[in-house]
């Protein structure tokens, strides 16, 4: 037989479902936005790991910062020798400029980011090019067609746009002409950035040789590929590999350590768009909350009735919680369906976001698969685990019925003193003091629980605990500012007219639905404001604190030949005599006070490693660019030891240390270093320790050395160039013309390109975070629900007194308004709150208020609960009062 | 058998404190069929719903068959009202969401009767509404509504009946319908009957009539000693 309370539950359910659309539809929203998030994130883990061998490009990965030397060869010789195939990749950034097909004179230029491969590219995954026809056969030309152009290209077509070329032009890039014979589609090994520099063009390792860009110094990105054989085991070689390059300061990575960018970045995003879900889905448990609250309300004379009939209260609440828990299952099932929607255009959203089509590339497919299984049984566990938990609560009232309750009525005609109403503020402060036991394990228990589902959401303890810290936080300041706002309401003088006084009357009223309307609406608008508020900061913050004499230009690799000839062409270009040279000398650390040093080969398990490990590794291993200069550069400062005098000369070379890297390092005055150039040792004692203002956009060094102590090490210059937006495009033709192994960064660009991915991403976390913005709209609407008899009664009534729809009208608008200005307020003070704190404490950036941005939030927040409000009651107004009045 | 002691019930009404019982001491044995009246206000509904544990007197205890009930915890008095109290209220109070069948099926279900359904069917057509089990409360007239009531008081045999103005919301006959079933049932089944009327021919009719007035016992009579003294 069924259990008593499950009879119950099913019976109840039978006639109410009406009740619980609501109930329902928040429920749904919120399973919805979080199964749409997480059957994404499982869709590209899926795809990352099929597709992780090609994402490096290989086994492993050899990776240098210039071209292999000779005893690197000997090892890859040796290696294929033992049935390894190897594949060389190497990659820069290039100037490609339009060859004019009249005057064959270069006019429109691009930065390109240039990739050269050989014939086994690629070792794994698959390069997608259209016309399908093999890669070799695309970059090189045959004799008959070769004229002038003897070199393929196959290129992004965003190049083809930018410098208005279709395939079969040509374009120049260093010193030769590539015939374009091809776009790409998708790239396996391009490892996703947030921004690339530029369009991709893939070449022949003989055309970049012909394009003459490779110089000593340059800076140039060489990759060596490995495709193992199956007798070969991956790690002993990669430890081989890593002790036998040891010289060519080269780093070896295998595809299972080497983890991809990309899928750093997306599981960052999806954690995050994972916990905005799981607010949206905290919000729709209000509304849970809320419609419990009003359900039980209602059955008040069913369970009085019961409990006369010897029904104890575990059963009773059982039966409810039984409900709960089937429509919480029935709203969460309908939450999938949604989620199944959301995940089919989140993909959309992120990758247009990035300039590198990067779903693309892993092959992502939003088709449902066997995998997702695990994220919809999530999904559905957090929906009916949220409803129990919002519903424990409200179902305690259950408690506090007593069943002389009904008969009490009876007797005294008073409901009042049964239970409902406004105890007194003696009984609540005794209430208050006494603690419930039940009610305080209670609500120990469903904090516990949420936090739980936050910590299970988050996939980790630090930021489940700080979001569930978070929202905490958000939510007593919203019920706080919420109650003190009703107070302060309530001492204003009473106004004068009727449709004002019936909506503070109806917000006023106690029931408590008026605070979780407040608080539902206003942690969406919170969430939704927050986010565009730090998208604003950043952007801002980018923008802004470029100088006004910052630079237009960078432009690098100008070879020691060039220096004087690009000096003067500048100089005559813009008559901008500032324009100087700065010399760089690519390097690595060799050794610290004499003990050389040990780069620790990056770990498989890499969770034994803090963060202050990592940190130092990446200090000891990185590539560092030197320079020597004669005076302190702009925006340094000398914290420790003192900046060389001019002329001054030392026994040994002197070198500036930046701040942190000393940290990281370990270093300070007085210490030798030892840096590697290109094979040679250069000794340095460093003589002071400088702090750096890097986000000065002019060129910084982790390293100065004393002039003159870097000579005869090979070098190439950089120089910085300022020009009028106008001059752009003819200053940048002019360089590539003459030089066109210089590539030209365009500064604004760059920038422009920042603020546009990060308006794409705050866009992706928006749209999710629409969702809670929608969750508290639902609140209402059942808030609205519940109190919807109520409502229509005081309107009849009215209307039978003599009032007018269009009076009734304006006391719900004035209603509504004053809720979502209420609501809307307390939220983007919380916005701008958070969003200073994260600013502050965690981007350490300055927070500005923005006003244009905030009455925008509340505005809105008004118009949506006036939306809302209407679509929900607009009903009652037409309602003819002897109808209802008779049913009374 | 119901034993009160002392019972004294007072609420706080406006800020007042109101006396409803005022040290009541009486018995009821086992089977006795008892009339309480009195004018509105007297306290006759208070009394009733403290026999059934229904709410916690101010002071004083109330015996059910041996065991005091003022002090048990919400959930005993549950159990104990289940399987000793039957209660019919003035106003019916049946659960709206519910068919009649159901309605009577609730107690037998909480009682963990196997056979709920089907004892709950034989009581409906015991109390003439065979026809009628399938209905919802709003679908019944009101004598039809009470005779369910009176059915699900009755479903758990229980050696108590409360009966609060059973016929108060009926029309004569109707009422009449309900009370000759009401008697019926506490014949059949040996119950001891609490009823609380306004009728005087309703409480003649009972073994003992106990008149209430502002919350103290004015009279206890037995009915058939009265008939007696007015045989002389």
């Amino acid at each position: 037989m069924m259990p008593f309370w499950l009879t119950m539950a099913w019976r109840e359910l039978r006639s109410a479902w009406r009740h619980f659309l609501y109930f329902l539809a928040c429920i749904a929203l919120g399973v919805g936005a979080v199964v749409g998030v997480s059957l994404f994130s499982a869709n590209v883990e899926q795809a990352v790991l099929k597709e992780a061998r090609g994402l490096l490009g290989g086994d492993l990965e050899i990776r240098l910062s210039k071209p292999i030397g000779p005893q690197g060869v000997t090892v890859l010789q040796g290696l294929n020798e033992r049935g390894v195939r190897t594949t060389r990749v190497s990659e820069l950034v290039a100037m490609a400029s339009r060859v004019d097909r009249s005057q064959g004179a270069a006019e429109q230029s691009q930065l390109v980011e240039l990739k050269a491969v050989e014939s086994q590219y690629p070792l794994y995954g698959v390069l997608r090019v259209e016309p399908d026809r093999p890669l070799m056969d695309l970059l090189r030309m045959t004799e008959s067609t070769c004229r002038e152009t003897c070199h393929g290209a196959v290129v992004q077509e965003s190049l083809l746009i930018r410098l208005g070329l279709i395939v079969g032009d040509a374009v120049k890039i260093g010193q030769a002409s590539f015939r374009i014979t091809g776009v790409i589609h998708t790239e396996p090994d391009r490892m996703a950035n947030m921004f690339s520099l530029g369009p991709r063009v893939l070449v022949s390792q003989e055309g970049l040789v012909a394009a003459d860009l490779v110089k000593p110094g340059s800076r140039l990105r060489e990759r060596h590929l490995l495709k193992l054989p199956a007798s070969i085991a991956l790690s002993p070689l990669l430890y081989e590999l890593r002790s036998r390059l040891a010289g060519e300061s080269a780093r070896v990575s295998s595809y299972r350590d080497a983890q991809p960018q990309l899928k750093q970045f997306l599981d960052q995003l999806t954690r995050y768009l994972g916990l905005v879900g799981l607010t949206a889905l905290f919000v729709g448990g209000i509304g849970v909350a809320l419609s419990i609250q009003a359900f039980i309300r209602e059955k008040f004379q069913s369970i009085a009735i019961l409990k006369t009939l010897g029904a104890d209260t575990k059963t009773i609440i059982q039966s409810y919680l039984g409900q709960a828990v089937g429509l919480g299952a029935v709203g969460s099932s309908v939450g999938i369906g949604i989620g199944i929607i959301v995940q089919g255009l989140l993909p959309q959203a992120v990758s247009t976001l990035l300039a590198t089509d990067l779903l693309q590339q892993i092959e992502f497919s939003s088709v449902l698969s066997p995998a997702a299984l695990a994220p919809l049984a999530k999904g559905l566990s957090l929906g009916v685990l949220t409803t129990v938990l919002f519903s424990l609560w409200p179902l305690l009232t259950i408690r506090e019925i007593k069943p002389a309750a009904i008969f009490r009525r009876e007797v005294e005609g008073d409901s009042r003193v049964v239970l409902q109403g406004k105890p007194s503020l003696r009984r609540r402060v005794t209430r208050l003091l006494t603690i419930d036991p039940i009610r305080t394990l209670v609500a120990a228990g469903i904090g516990l629980g949420l936090a739980g589902l936050s910590v299970w959401q988050a996939g980790s303890l630090t930021i489940g605990g700080l979001f569930i810290g978070g929202l905490l936080v958000a939510v007593v300041a919203l019920v706080l500012a919420a109650k003190a706002l009703l107070i302060v309401m309530r001492s204003l003088p009473v106004p004068p007219s009727l449709s004002m006084r019936q909506a503070m009357g109806n917000i006023q009223r106690p029931g408590g639905q008026t605070l979780g309307v407040m608080v539902s609406i206003g942690v969406g608008v919170m969430v939704i404001l927050a986010i565009a508020l730090l998208e604003h900061a950043l952007v801002r913050q980018v923008g802004e604190n470029r100088p006004t004499d910052s630079p237009t230009f960078f432009f690098i690799d100008i070879q020691p030949d060039q220096a004087q000839g690009f000096l003067a062409l500048v100089h005559q270009r813009t008559g901008d005599l500032a324009t100087q040279l700065t010399p760089l000398v690519r390097s690595r650390l060799h050794a610290i006070n004499g003990r050389t040093v040990q780069v620790e080969p990056e770990q498989e398990d890499q969770a034994d490693h803090t963060r202050e490990e990592k940190r130092k590794n990446w200090y000891a291993s990185r590539e560092y660019v030197l320079t020597f200069l004669d005076e302190l550069p702009k925006d340094n400062t000398i914290v420790k030891g003192v900046w060389w005098k001019p002329r001054q000369v030392f026994a040994r070379p002197q070198v500036s240390v930046e701040e942190e890297a000393a940290k990281g390092l370990g270093i300070d005055l007085g210490a030798i270093v030892d840096l590697n150039v290109q094979g040679a040792i250069i000794q340095a004692e460093v003589s002071s320790i400088r702090r750096v203002e890097w986000g000065n956009f002019s060129t910084n060094f982790y390293m100065i050395f004393s002039p003159g102590s870097l000579e005869g090490a090979p070098m190439t210059y950089v120089a910085t160039a300022h020009v009028s937006p106008q001059d752009e495009v003819a200053l940048q033709s002019a360089v590539v013309a003459a030089f066109p192994n210089v590539t030209a960064i365009n500064i604004g660009e760059v920038l422009s390109a920042f603020a546009r991915v990060l308006d794409r991403l705050s866009l992706a976390i928006r749209a999710v975070a629409l969702f809670c913005l929608l969750a508290g709209g639902l609140v209402m609407a059942a808030a609205l629900a519940a109190t919807r008899y109520r409502r229509l009664y005081e309107a009849v009534i009215l209307k039978a007194l003599g009032a007018t729809r269009a009076l009734i009208a304006r006391s719900f608008a004035a209603e509504y308004a004053l809720l979502g200005c209420v609501a809307g307020t307390i939220g983007i003070v919380l916005a701008s709150a958070f969003s200073w704190a994260i600013l502050r404490y965690v981007l350490e950036l300055p927070w500005s208020l923005e006003p244009s941005l905030l009455v925008m939030g509340l505005v809105c927040t008004v118009l949506l609960t006036l939306l809302v409000g209407f679509l929900s009651t607009y009903r009652i107004l037409g309602q003819p009062p002897l109808t209802v009045l008779r049913h009374e | 058998m119901i034993a009160i002691q002392h019972l004294t019930m007072q609420l706080t009404a406006a800020g007042q404190r109101v006396t409803i019982l005022d040290d009541l001491s009486f018995d009821i044995p086992d089977k006795q069929k008892v009339a309480i009246v009195g004018p509105s206000g007297s306290g006759k509904s208070t009394l009733l719903g403290l026999i059934a544990g229904l709410d916690r007197p101010t002071s004083g205890t109330i015996w059910l068959n041996g065991v005091e009930i003022t002090g048990l915890r919400e959930q005993a008095m549950a159990r104990l009202r289940l399987a000793n109290v039957g209660y019919i209220f003035q106003s019916f109070h049946l659960i709206p969401t519910l068919t009649a069948l159901e309605n009577v099926a609730v107690p037998l279900e909480l009682a963990g009767d196997p056979q709920a359904r089907q004892r709950a069917n034989e009581l409906l057509q015991a109390v003439g509404l065979g026809h009628r089990v399938s209905h919802y409360p709003v679908q019944l007239s009101g004598g039809e509504q009470q005779r369910v009531a009176v059915a699900r008081a009755f479903a758990c045999r229980p050696p108590i009946l409360l009966a609060d103005e059973p016929t108060g919301n009926l029309d004569s006959t109707t009422g009449q319908q309900v009370i000759d079933l009401i008697m019926a049932l506490h014949r059949d089944l040996g119950t001891t009957l609490v009823l609380v009327t306004h009728d005087h021919n309703l409480a003649a009719s009972m073994e003992r009539v106990i008149t209430l007035r502002d919350g103290r016992i004015d009279s206890d009579q037995l009915s058939y000693l009265q008939h007696r003294i007015s045989d002389h």
